[in-house]
């Protein structure tokens, strides 16, 4: 298809990059028209971030062009984009938490007295009249840092749309937010594309892909498969070009509901204000969902069980009382944690990745403390064949791996560690779809070998793909239990959303409420 | 450990091509050429520079300094810190001549100085592992301390009459070589393998590179942090009898100025102040660098007054060009 080039708000030509050798982005064409939301889907390693690294400035491209408005670059620089007006809102908005959100608007820009102060007035109006404008209901004064994520990046919209960009790149925009917050995000970026600005989407989740999207650009191993109009995609069509080849749709028949022992037992466990009196059994082999809103509770039951933090209440883990004092003791007891948050809270970034599998259990690997490097090397080779972590290479940095395989370098730790019993958050976000399926797999096949898997997750489909049962958090209380089998994602969803609860994120109501009758 | 081998797979992306990380690379070597640089200016400017002597003699210089930065390459790996190590150097450095003094006995002396470092490091470990505040603060204020304590014990004038150690560590050489460059030798060698081979030393780079990690992992945090720095405290221990042993005397100020000198050459070395990286060996050449550089501004003639000037510019321009990651 011939488009008009008047019309495109960007267009970047035969994009080409290569890191160490080896091809990010090979000749990749890649626009947006005005007034489009544009969705970039691609598996982990298909050139995703590339692209968008190198469209922000972040990165010059090796070869290509790029063209904004009327003028072409060869690469661009954070500052030419923010003159040809390319904003990027990231997972962690680069904002300021102890500056007001009227500051955080204007930083850079602020409007001055005559004096040259800041003219905090006209500024605090200004911002004001911006929020109402975006239909954002976010008073100006209050500091950044004491709004939750959602409203964090609403702000560091409002900002871009003040920077009066005409392109916004939006990454992974939902990683953090339910999904009310979601739904709420989506009626702004609908409003913002309406007012003429070009979108461009990058999400692993095609479900919203295909909702927010006018079209679709799909990237595999560098190159471009394809561009398709949303309205003509579906699910299983973009996982084609995803991944080269269809997927078999998952459709849970039967699921396992009896299991020849009690591994882990939860009586009336309490923590004020976060857990009310949950009580839970999880079967030796089985694999317990946990699901819920943002603050329902579901990292606090994750963090009682794997010994982060207190709670009132027994637990007793293979028929003896279990009380963990610590992470140490859960670990010792064989209950390991595996994190959502791998940067912050899982990986050691600049170690390597067979120290990153040994780190729980390196007293099996040391005789007087005295480690045995070989020993080490060849454990974590055999780990990365076992869960398919790929390069094959122990001593390369963690860092390096791709998310998928980091998880799986998470997971290779605790099963290094001899868990039993597995409590994960979030096991498989940010992770393409193949990868996706792999992790599923091997937490079956710990299962199968007797160990009890217990995560927390807001993934539908990950939920009733890979649970035995699923569990429905609210206010920190189980408020459904449900079988997978014959469950469809609508049918969960309505669950998590069943009633307006009081601790619920009511921060964006004015729309959240609205969102709310979607579903 | 994961040092050189972040270096080899950067080397093999290096030969598959690209200009800007062989300049990375120069960046990594910065230490190397600096030293070679220094060596050739030197040796043309005074050929003296280059006799067996005179590079046993900085060596002889190095020492105390060399086991002190050895010490605190432990801690700048597990992001920790201790800036008290200079004033720990004089208090145990008194306590030992002070012992020797009292006791007639070298051996005493040298394991009251030795447990005086240990000690502290410890109280520095628990200190650090039990509070909010930084490392830097905490230390910084156990320097204050410290150098207050070393002017009360020894009542502010050397402590004089160190007997036998003088002539073993002053004097003594086996092969020509002195004693104190065998001691330097002897802790560089037992920090490698710590770092390199040790659960303690592995469990330093995992606090140093994630701490939240570590502990979801199972490590105890507190524990291995007071025993790193209590490591630290014992390392100085040693510093404070060789430097002792070779001035014959203990000063309440003879270690104001080694901490950072010390972490200069760490961080010369290559090992970042944010931790979970770094190679002893990295220390050894910046602490080198350091002995290199006063060498051949003393047979060069450079005045006294210019040399600190020098360094720090020296120092400066190494750490700025040292891995531009």
């Amino acid at each position: 298809m011939v488009e008009g080039s008047e019309n495109l708000a960007i267009e970047a030509r035969r994009i080409s990059k290569s890191f160490f050798g080896a091809r990010a982005l090979k000749a990749v064409d890649f626009s947006v028209r005005r007034g489009e939301v544009h969705g970039l889907v691609g598996k982990n390693g298909a050139g995703k971030s590339t692209l968008v690294k190198i469209l922000a400035g972040a990165q010059p491209p090796d070869s290509g062009t790029i063209r904004v408005g009327e003028k072409t670059f060869e690469a661009l620089d954070p500052l030419t984009c923010g003159k040809a007006g390319i904003a990027v809102v990231h997972q962690n908005a680069e904002l300021h938490p102890e500056l007001s959100v009227a500051a955080n608007i204007f930083l850079g820009a602020e409007p001055r007295t005559r004096f040259g102060f800041v003219d905090e007035k006209t500024m605090a109006e200004e911002a004001r009249k911006l929020l109402e404008q975006l239909k954002l209901d976010i008073a100006v004064e209050r500091r950044l840092g004491d709004l939750d994520i959602a409203m964090r990046q609403q702000v560091a919209i409002a900002k871009a749309v003040r920077e009066k960009a005409r392109i916004l790149l939006l990454d992974e925009p939902t990683a953090a937010l339910n999904k009310s917050q979601a739904d709420f995000l989506f009626d702004l970026i609908r409003d913002l594309a309406e007012s003429g600005l070009a979108i461009v989407y990058i999400s692993h989740h095609l479900d919203e892909v295909l909702t927010i999207s006018n079209r679709i650009t799909v990237l595999r191993n560098g190159e471009k498969v394809g561009v398709v109009e949303a309205g003509e995609a579906d699910k299983e069509s973009l996982i084609a070009m995803m991944v080269g080849r269809a997927l078999e749709k998952t459709v849970r028949e039967s699921v396992t509901t009896a299991f020849p022992a009690v591994i882990l037992d939860l009586d009336a466990i309490t923590v004020p204000e976060k857990l009310d009196d949950v009580s839970l059994s999880l079967g030796r082999g089985e694999i317990i969902g946990v699901t819920g809103l943002m603050g329902s509770g579901t990292r606090e039951l994750a963090e009682v069980i794997s010994g982060v933090s207190r709670a009132s209440g027994t637990m007793t883990l293979e028929g003896k009382p279990y009380e963990p004092a610590s992470v140490r003791d859960a670990i010792a007891r064989g209950v390991v944690f595996i994190p959502e948050d791998m940067r912050e809270r899982g990986l050691v970034m600049p170690m390597s990745v067979g120290g990153n599998i040994s780190l729980a259990a390196l007293g099996n690997l040391a005789r007087l403390s005295w480690l045995n490097l070989g020993g080490e090397r060849k454990a974590a080779l055999s780990m990365s064949e076992r869960l398919d972590l790929v390069p094959r290479a122990p001593e390369k940095e963690v860092r390096f791996l791709s998310g998928g395989n980091q998880r799986k370098a998470l997971l290779g730790r605790a099963v290094f560690a001899g868990a039993k019993l597995f409590v994960l958050e979030e096991p498989t976000q940010g992770v393409d779809v193949e990868a996706q399926a792999q992790i599923h797999d091997h937490l079956r096949a710990l299962a199968a070998d007797g160990a009890g898997v217990i995560f927390m997750s807001t993934d539908l489909e990950e939920l009733i793909a890979l649970a035995d049962r699923i569990l429905v958090l609210r206010d920190g209380s189980i408020d459904a239990t449900l079988s997978p089998v014959g469950l469809t994602p609508e049918d969960l969803l309505t669950a998590i959303q069943a009633q307006p609860s009081a601790h619920a994120n009511t921060q964006s109501e004015p729309r959240s409420t609205k969102a709310a009758t979607h579903v | 450990m994961s040092e050189a081998i972040s270096t080899r797979s950067e080397v093999k992306g290096n030969d598959a091509k690209a200009g800007r990380l062989k300049f990375a690379n120069i960046g990594r070597y910065t230490l190397v050429l600096t030293l070679i640089v220094i060596i050739v200016l030197t040796a043309i400017g005074n050929p003296r520079f280059l006799s067996t002597n005179n590079l046993l003699n900085i060596l002889f210089q190095v020492s105390a300094l060399g086991i002190v930065a050895f010490g605190q390459t432990i801690l700048l790996v597990s992001a920790g810190l201790d800036l008290s190590v200079g004033a720990m150097l004089s208090v145990a450095g008194i306590v030992t001549a002070l012992t020797i003094a009292a006791t007639g006995s070298v051996l005493l002396g040298v394991l009251a100085g030795l447990a005086t470092g240990l000690v502290i490091g410890a109280i520095n470990g628990m200190l650090v592992a039990t509070n909010r505040a930084t490392p830097f603060i905490i230390t910084l204020g156990m320097m204050t301390f410290l150098q207050g304590v070393a002017i009360i014990i020894s009542g502010g004038s050397p402590v004089n009459g160190t007997g036998g150690l003088f002539d073993f560590i002053g004097f003594g050489s086996l092969a020509t070589i002195p004693y104190p460059v065998y001691v330097m030798a002897i802790v560089l060698v037992v920090v490698f393998f710590l770092l390199r081979n040790s659960v303690l030393g592995r469990y330093a780079f995992a606090i140093g590179g994630n701490e939240e990690a570590a502990r979801l992992s199972g490590i105890p945090i507190a524990r291995i942090k007071i025993a790193l720095y209590a490591i630290n405290g014992l390392i100085v221990g040693v510093a404070a009898v060789v430097l002792t042993g070779i001035l014959d005397s203990a000063l309440p100020n003879m270690g104001t100025g080694y901490e950072l000198r010390a972490i200069a050459a760490v961080v010369i070395g290559g090992t970042p102040l944010v931790g979970g990286r770094g190679t002893v060996l990295g220390t050894l050449g910046g602490v080198l660098l350091l002995g290199l550089v006063s060498n051949s501004m003393n047979l060069l003639g450079i005045g006294a007054n210019y040399q600190s000037a020098v360094l720090g510019l020296i120092i400066t321009a190494a750490v700025i060009l040292q891995r531009p990651r």
